[in-house]
């Protein structure tokens, strides 16, 4: 029922926001933005994959596949949950521990602790 | 002495990679593991002898359970040894010297506290969707017990050891590790009793509501969630031995 054109769409999106968020690990200057690339390459782009194989198991509608279907959207709430904390619970941990700020004029500041 | 371990390393290294080359290629029909009847024999009769789909769990759990029986005791003794080696009564004169110990009795973080409520009690209804459906589906006693200990790691992680061993505490986890290993144990002795072999189920159709070969499955169910009992108790105790330095006090 469902177009495979769409699952390749969702798939190559996914992709991308990976490719972005490895750029990101490596080009970003410090640890908060690097951070921040990290989180949203796993949450956004494995978001987009699963949903695309998801639909790909939904391409004729049988009880097996569906069930299939319902496994790998469980599997994407849970990142959603998982994700997003973990890279709060990193971050937080790296401001507590004293990881400086980058500043666009070149210097590092401090970040108020 | 460096000089001695260096040779023995060579040499065992040396006469593991000459046994390399007699290896069969990968995915040979030819090799005795593919071609032996045995093999052929589980893979054609295990569904009409034991009533179970899934080959890997039959042959674990059943064809080869006396094996198994004995990985779940070297899992409890592992974790026993650590116990012993680690575990050790909280530094308090390290106190006196000045030398503090780190305490982080900070608040615990909103965010990661609502998230790690409601993501606990999925992880252990999860391990025990694996333990209970490992007999149909990949999964079983070893996978679902080190889930389900992991949650209860992820609760010393978020909060700290102290909201962990509310529910799981010293005592608790060595009588849960033993209990595994008594209901795994118990299955082959009461096959015994019955007049079988050790851990021979077919016989367990006597006091079970089953056929013979149906006494097989539910067995394997059985003693996989021994295993798994085994596996959960050892799993945090590894944890929170390492985790707190053995003093059980505080995690990292």
């Amino acid at each position: 029922m469902i177009p495979a054109t769409i699952c390749v769409v969702l798939v190559c999106i996914g992709i991308l926001f990976f490719v972005g968020g490895a750029v990101g690990i490596i080009r970003f200057p410090d640890f908060y933005t690097r951070m921040h690339a990290a989180g949203k390459g796993d949450t956004m782009s494995v978001f987009l994959i699963l949903m695309g194989l998801a639909a790909y198991q939904l391409a004729d509608f049988s009880l097996a596949n569906i069930l299939v279907a319902g496994k790998i959207l469980f599997i994407t709430i849970f990142i959603m949950w998982a994700s997003p904390t973990s890279t709060h619970a990193l971050i937080k941990a790296g401001f507590e521990e004293g990881q400086k700020l980058w500043t666009p004029n070149g210097e590092k500041e401090d970040s108020g602790k | 002495m460096k000089s001695f371990a260096l040779i023995a390393v060579i040499v065992t290294g040396w006469l593991l990679l000459s046994a390399v080359s007699d290896f069969p290629d990968w995915g040979d029909t030819e090799s005795p593991a593919n071609d032996y009847r045995l093999s052929q024999h589980y893979i054609t009769e295990t569904f009409p002898e034991t009533s179970v789909p899934n080959m890997v769990t039959a042959v674990l759990a059943d064809y080869r359970g006396y094996d198994t029986m004995f990985e779940t005791v070297v899992i409890f003794v592992a974790g026993i040894a650590i116990m012993s080696i680690l575990r050790r009564k909280p530094l308090d004169h390290l106190k006196d010297k000045g030398k503090e110990t780190r305490t982080y009795k900070k608040d615990p973080d909103l965010i990661i506290d609502t998230t790690c409520r409601l993501m606990i009690p999925i992880i252990q209804l999860f391990a025990l969707y694996v333990v209970a459906h490992g007999h149909h589906s990949p999964g079983g006693g070893f996978q679902g017990g080190v889930i389900f200990g992991a949650s209860f790691i992820l609760l010393a992680l978020s909060r700290d050891l102290q909201a962990a061993q509310r529910w799981v505490p010293e005592k608790r986890v060595l009588n849960l590790a033993g209990v595994g290993i008594l209901i795994y144990s118990g299955f082959g002795f009461a096959c015994m009793l019955l007049g079988s072999n050790f851990l021979d189920y077919e016989i367990l159709h006597k006091i079970m509501p089953a056929t013979p070969i149906e006494a097989r499955s539910h067995s394997m169910l059985g003693v996989e969630i021994g295993v798994a009992f085994t596996c959960t108790a050892i799993m945090f105790s590894i944890y929170s031995n390492l985790a707190s330095n053995g003093d059980m006090k505080e995690t990292l």
